[in-house]
């Protein structure tokens, strides 16, 4: 009698169990906490705009693995930085950085977790991604191409503790023109790009991120592989600035030159001597 | 003995329970489906234009917007200018941010990412638009920036006490500008203080078809303006989410307060008949002989 009581009230409480689990589709327990607001983590000494290795300085104290003839390209853009133009840097006009660039980052950065979509969304210029974890294939036949790419990522519990920790990443099928820093790293034109990311939160420093990303591309004569590192605000309700690129955005891009617009309402060269834009659709006499 | 063995049987089970119930936080079963790629439904036969505010109505002046007679006449300048070459008041021209509440058009397609704390809706257009409406029971805040999105606080509603939330009522303020409630220009007041407030819930029918109940109050009305915006689910298992890059394909270029476009070369060219070339007082031009 005792045994069928007892046999029925935990037949009685798997069921409750079992419901309550079916209910709950969603364990975000089995998950890291990354929610708040994440920025990049500063490194003492390195001064600029962020580099593609946050370590060093943008530019060619990044010692970037390119090929010689895209070693001249980045030589190129920073001599016509020099000189006022904007050198192998597509942000100017507002275009997406793109990836990897992406993760630098230049915004705050929030990370939304779903079982078959990690959200990073990124207040900059279009910069935020899905990262698919549902299992799915690379899509075949057309895809668009983007900027940010199209990525798949698989999450792994690498300590065994019944919890993960890391996301790892592939992006690919991407567009250009993009470049790993402001300086106007190149990538390669062909748009082959393939980006594998690790990103691992230790339960240790849950306020760090770290996002070891390598960079596989035509432009390269090796993969580069860089970590960068996020550290989280302790703000409970963090704002979350709009950024709108064309409100402030003072660069006029006219048949392939760069112009400014003054704080008049004219148009002003970029450059020391730079020739006015070909006006041969006007026949009207300029004001 | 039999009593504490029950007793003992009983404790496991809220042991089990209230373990299942730490570990999963988040009750997903709680909130409607909203999974997928939402897009404008296709509006009734005869209504024309890009995303009208009313989806019944034809853009323009076929919403018979309850506008104030200075909004009134905006619009009336607005669709002349457009009529003529230009782009009257429809900020959306020159890659701002359309903001609210035209955003909810959508012009693109649009996702719903539905947590405790907070529902994001990202929508890809001028800018990759992720609003968020906070449900986490917080007040309004003090001395925040503005924005086209403006700040969104929500709450869910279990309007038919089955126990499982059906609605999202959210009301959006705190706001910047320019906006218009669409592409016409019908421009909302330049106090941008406006408030939206938003009814959000799959129809009992058809759990492909989203309603927004949507009000907006604002100075450039007479009343508070209520529409009913509808949103199609894609059926598509894994759809596509396109990257629009607003700068990438504009052909407008605006100098000052004059718009020009860019012709197939590249180089400039007039929006308007005899419009003039741009001052370039700054460039060091020869000398004419």
């Amino acid at each position: 009698m005792l045994g069928r009581s007892l046999l029925g009230t935990t037949v009685m409480a798997a069921a409750l169990f079992t419901a309550c689990a079916g209910a709950y589709a969603f364990d975000e327990s089995k998950y890291p906490d990354l929610k708040g607001q994440w920025v990049r983590a500063r490194v003492p000494g390195v001064t600029g705009q962020p580099g593609y290795d946050p370590t060093k300085n943008q530019g060619l104290a990044q010692n970037a693995p390119l090929k010689p003839e895209f070693q001249a390209i980045l030589e190129a853009n920073i001599k016509d930085q020099a000189a006022g133009g904007q050198g192998g840097d597509p942000t100017y006009a507002c275009i997406s950085p793109g990836m990897p660039r992406i993760m630098n980052p230049y915004g705050d950065m929030e990370i939304v977790i779903t079982p078959d979509t990690t959200h990073i969304l990124l207040e900059h210029i279009h910069d935020s991604r899905r990262i698919f974890t549902d299992g799915r294939a690379w899509p075949t036949g057309y895809i668009e191409a983007m900027y940010r790419g199209y990525s798949i990522g698989k999450w792994l519990d690498t300590d065994g503790d019944g919890r993960f920790d890391t996301l790892e990443v592939e992006t690919r099928h991407f567009k250009g023109p993009r470049a790993f820093d402001a300086a106007g790293i190149p990538l390669h034109p062909d748009n082959e790009t393939v980006v594998q990311e690790r990103i691992h939160w230790d339960k240790n420093k849950p306020d760090t991120l770290t996002d070891e990303i390598t960079t596989i591309d035509h432009a390269l004569t090796r993969p580069w592989t860089v970590t960068k590192t996020y550290v989280r605000g302790h703000v409970a309700q963090p704002e979350w600035f709009e950024e709108v690129c064309a409100e402030g955005n003072n660069h006029i891009g006219i048949a392939g030159q760069n112009y400014f617009m003054s704080g008049d309402g004219r148009l002003m060269p970029a450059k020391k001597d730079q020739p006015p834009p070909d006006l041969r659709y006007f026949k009207q006499p300029q004001k | 003995m039999r009593f504490a063995s029950l007793i003992g049987a009983a404790a496991v089970m809220a042991a089990l329970m209230a373990a299942s119930d730490g570990a999963r936080a988040f009750d997903d079963a709680k909130y409607p489906d909203l999974k997928g790629q939402w897009l404008r439904a296709r509006p009734p036969a005869g209504v024309t234009g890009q995303a009208p505010f009313d989806p019944d109505k034809s853009w323009g002046l076929a919403q018979q917007a309850p506008l104030t007679p200075e909004y009134q006449k905006i619009l009336e300048a607005s669709l002349a200018d457009q009529a003529a070459g230009g782009q009257g008041s429809w900020p959306s021209a020159k890659c701002l941010a359309v903001g609210m509440p035209a955003i909810m058009g959508p012009f693109q397609p649009m996702e719903f990412i539905v947590l405790p704390e907070v529902t994001y809706v990202r929508i890809d257009h001028n800018r990759d638009t992720r609003r968020r409406i906070f449900t986490d029971g917080r007040d309004w805040p003090a001395n925040i920036q503005p924005s086209f999105d403006g700040y969104s606080i929500g709450r869910w509603l279990d309007t038919t006490g089955n126990g499982r939330f059906d609605t999202l009522e959210a009301e959006t303020r705190n706001f910047k500008g320019p906006r218009s409630f669409e592409p016409s220009g019908m421009a909302l007041h330049a106090d941008n203080q406006t408030i939206v407030k938003e009814r959000i819930y799959l129809d009992k029918a058809d759990p492909t078809l989203l309603h927004n109940d949507m009000t907006v109050i604002d100075h450039a009305l007479t009343r508070p303006w209520t529409v009913e915006k509808k949103y199609r689910r894609d059926a598509a298992e894994q759809p596509f989410w396109p990257e629009y890059m607003c700068a990438e394909s504009t052909g407008l270029i605006y100098i000052g307060a004059d718009m020009y476009f860019l012709g197939g070369d590249g180089n400039l060219m007039p929006a308007r008949k005899d419009q003039a070339p741009p001052d370039l007082t700054y460039f060091n031009l020869p000398k004419k002989k």
